[in-house]
């Protein structure tokens, strides 16, 4: 550095601002729960091919570099707006004799490199704004793991990153086949957490950690929770995105309900939480199946109307209303199904208890309806009076409607 | 939202919530609007004395001042718990926040803005049919504004100011309009929703909507077609369409082995392909055939004339096709856009495309803007078709004068349909 440029003094003014720049790479982390991150994780170590849909400068390199540094793994970012395709497909090189030993394709020195550490976590960073030519190279890299004649051992995991197509300046897009072999996650900045961050305490996420113990019961669990949904609602096996507002996201269809299955084995298995699935499954089959598969899992989280029956007073009934009202509905269900006095009487016992233990309007119309399926020769148990709350509360509200259908009636004759 | 006096006594003897009024109010609700009844039984109730009547959190928590439960008829309460959990289920926390961020606007003032708001986009059509407006709810007309917009238009369209004054002590709660109040349990409270859980209520209340629209509103009805599909702005949609068209092999910027590239000097051996530029020609096919206005036609064309110019290509590369008799706007824009012209004739959209697919050289992508009411080529063409589609309300009931019958053919499924709606400047 000429000394012109700097005034002279005792400490160099350079070694004061390594200073200055160490202070200010001075933070410290705070462990926080980020599900966005841990979805990421989960898909990673199930490697699976993961896309990040986020706007440029919104931390998913700094993300990508947390997770390396969990993982233990190296991270290689290669920005793929700035290569040729050769450099992903592998040059050519012309030898002495090409009829006879044919042309090989060199990799790249960082694939090279890659390969000889065997391990590693590839960031293809900028995919939406490389030319077709490359991006149809580097779907081949993240699809298919090779580069140029080289294959990646499996101890390395591949991450692409792409802006969102209303902001990609020149609008590149995923073909419906090609978005269907990715997880799609959409990276979003939490206002709170860049605040704090630039003031000086970074989030720290705690990744999850898959517990040896559960690996069969996560299987399981996956597999009855793909297939119960799937076998009760077999059009959602297949479903092209049909209109321009879907392209290019994740859709259903058997390839992804796989991947699917192999992303709640993962999420069982490291005990996250249902919104963590939720990024996840709604990022490989998208909204509206994800939703629906995710309501099923709800369901199964219901106890069965027969063991209900079974045991009414010992059930266990969930606090939540609307899944509490599920819960007596399918028990009144299942007596409907198939009725006989001791089934009856159990369901009025349950009625009485939810009555009791839980807001008093979700009973009104399980108890209607079980009212309904009494036969003559049953007598009414003597536990039904504990339900006169309900049986008022119903009351108050026909009133109501007799009073607004007279006011109705009323305005209209005017 | 909140009845009563502004600066009007505290708030009541009544120490004891009447939880059997509230539910049987909230029975009656679930009553007449059967769709909603997931979302009002997952809502839970906190009795709390420091909320002015009911209001809502993000979480899903419905906090409910005793003291208004006792002055409020059932009825009312009815509507209430109605209009409190539509907050919720059209997520005007979460739009609120987004409006705040995206304008820049912060403070009570503005959050009151949106509680105003939203309870407009509410009120004007989720009471009636059993359901009694209750006293003192805003609606788009107490603000002169029309009704059957959203919140965000809304917003756009009013101050606080003489003719919201009266409603400065309205308050619906954190889940109305994203501020926090001193009330709320927060996130780690108990027993609020996680936010999985609340996307599963909203998603099986959307699905019991769309599986009979029949028992709701359309204001309903909309909602639940846009719960988790947000509608995208018919530019976007148009200019992706339009760049994937034009950005296929063949057009654009792209690599190429036909040519060797000038580094490969400097390798020996290798061989490398050079960046090869070839701009793309488009053909504007213009269904001119009186029912499309020429506003509509003019912001689509002038659309994809600065989309040909951003993916490379040159004024000339683009090509207009009339239908039918020209419009004067076709011309005009043309004329002041330097874009070729070519003469118009000929009723039937076929005939424009075949005049497309004949110019030379061959177009990379014939983009089609139409209202639909027309005949389709019955084999592909051989190069990407855009079609931008007016959207007629009453496609069902084209009618024509020799031929009752008669329903126009959907656009062909070989071409990437984009509806161009009305412009909503954001």
């Amino acid at each position: 550095m000429p000394s012109a440029v700097l005034p002279a003094s005792d400490v160099p003014q350079l070694d004061t601002a390594a200073d200055l720049l160490t202070l200010l790479r001075d933070t410290t982390t705070e462990p926080r729960p980020d599900s966005q991150l841990e979805a990421l994780a989960l898909a990673v170590a199930a490697d699976l091919p993961v896309l990040l849909w986020g706007e440029p400068g919104i931390g998913k390199t700094a993300a990508l570099t947390q997770l390396a540094a969990e993982l233990e793994l190296p991270l290689t970012t290669v920005i793929a707006s700035v290569h040729e395709p050769s450099d992903f497909a592998g040059l050519p090189v012309v030898g002495d004799d090409p009829a006879e030993q044919g042309v090989p394709m060199a990799p790249p020195d960082w694939a090279v490199r890659l390969v000889r550490a065997g391990r590693g976590l590839l960031f293809l960073d900028e995919l939406s704004t490389a030319p077709p030519a490359v991006q149809a190279a580097l779907l081949r890299l993240v699809l298919e793991r090779r580069v140029g004649a080289l294959r990646l051992p499996p101890g390395i995991r591949i991450v692409a990153a792409a802006n969102p197509r209303s902001s990609a300046a020149d609008g590149w897009e995923l073909s419906p086949p090609l978005a269907n072999r990715f997880v799609h996650l959409k990276w979003t900045h939490d206002h709170e957490v860049v605040v704090r961050g630039l003031g000086g305490t970074w989030p720290r996420a705690t990744l999850p950690r898959l517990d040896p113990q559960r690996l069969g019961d996560a299987v399981d669990f996956a597999r009855l929770a793909v297939c119960a949904l799937l076998a009760a609602r077999p059009t959602l096996v297949h479903r092209l995105p049909a209109d321009e507002t879907r392209r290019g996201g994740a859709w259903p269809s058997p390839r992804s309900w796989d991947m699917t299955l192999t992303l709640i084995a993962f999420a069982t298995a490291a005990s996250s939480s249902r919104d963590v699935l939720s990024l996840l499954v709604r990022g490989t089959v998208g909204d509206g199946p994800g939703l629906e598969l995710l309501a099923s899992l709800d369901r199964l989280d219901l106890p069965d109307p027969e063991d209900v029956l079974a045991d009414p007073a010992g059930a266990e009934l969930p606090d939540r209303g609307d899944l509490r009202q599920a819960v007596l509905d399918g028990v009144v269900a299942a007596v409907r199904e198939r009725p006989d006095r001791a089934r009856w009487d159990a369901a009025w016992t349950l009625l009485v208890r939810a009555a009791e233990t839980g807001p008093r309007d979700l009973v009104v119309v399980p108890a209607t309806t079980l009212a309904a399926l009494r036969r003559e020769e049953w007598d009414v148990p003597a536990s039904i009076e504990r339900l006169a709350g309900v049986v008022s509360l119903s009351a108050q509200a026909d009133r109501v409607a007799d009073r607004t259908a007279a006011r109705t009636a009323a305005r209209t004759g005017r | 939202m909140r009845e009563g006096e502004p600066g009007g006594g505290p708030y009541g003897a009544a120490a004891v919530l009447d939880l059997d009024k509230l539910l049987a109010a909230r029975l009656y609700a679930a009553r007449v609007r059967p769709y909603l009844a997931t979302a009002l039984f997952a809502l839970r109730v906190v009795p709390s004395r420091q909320v002015p009547t009911m209001g809502v959190d993000r979480h899903w928590r419905c906090y409910v001042s005793p003291a208004f439960v006792d002055r409020t008829p059932v009825e009312d309460l009815a509507g209430v718990w109605v209009h409190e959990v539509s907050h919720l289920l059209r997520d005007h926390h979460g739009r609120s926040d987004r409006y705040a961020r995206l304008h820049g606007l912060t403070g009570p003032a503005e959050r009151l803005r949106m509680n105003i708001a939203a309870d407009c986009e509410i009120n004007d059509d989720v009471y009636g049919d059993g359901l009694v407006t209750p006293e003192g709810a805003v609606t788009p007309t107490t603000l002169a504004l029309r009704p059957g917009e959203l919140m965000e238009d809304y917003l756009r369209q009013f101050t606080l100011g003489a003719r919201s004054q009266d409603l400065a002590w309205l308050d619906c709660g954190s889940g109305a309009d994203g501020l926090d109040r001193e009330w709320d349990l927060g996130a780690d409270g108990a027993r609020g929703l996680s936010e999985q859980e609340r996307d599963a209520v909203r998603f099986r209340v959307a699905q019991g909507i769309k599986g009979r629209p029949g028992s709701a509103s359309r204001g309903w009805r909309r909602w639940a077609e846009d719960a988790f599909h947000p509608p995208q702005r018919w530019r976007e949609l148009l200019g992706a369409a339009i760049r994937s068209a034009v950005s296929g092999p063949g057009a654009g910027d792209d690599y190429t082995y036909g040519r060797p590239a000038r580094r490969s000097a400097g390798l020996p051996g290798v061989v490398l392909p050079s960046l090869r530029r070839r701009p793309p020609r488009v053909a504007v096919v213009i269904d001119t055939s009186g029912s499309v206005s020429d506003a509509e036609l003019g912001s689509a064309l002038l659309e994809i004339t600065a989309i040909a110019k951003a993916v490379g290509g040159r004024r000339d590369l683009v090509t207009v096709v009339p239908c039918d008799a020209a419009v004067r706007v076709v011309h005009a824009l043309c004329r002041a856009e330097g874009v070729a012209l070519l003469g118009g004739g000929g009723t039937d959209l076929r005939a424009g495309f075949a005049k497309a697919l004949r110019l030379r050289p061959r177009p990379d992508a014939v983009v089609v803007l139409t209202d639909g009411q027309t005949a389709w080529p019955a084999t592909r063409p051989p190069c990407r078709t855009v079609i931008g589609l007016f959207p007629r309300p009453s496609v069902g009931r084209a009618w024509h004068e020799h031929d009752p019958d008669y329903v126009p053919d959907r656009p062909p499924d070989w071409a990437r349909l984009v509806e161009i709606g009305p412009d909503q400047g954001r």
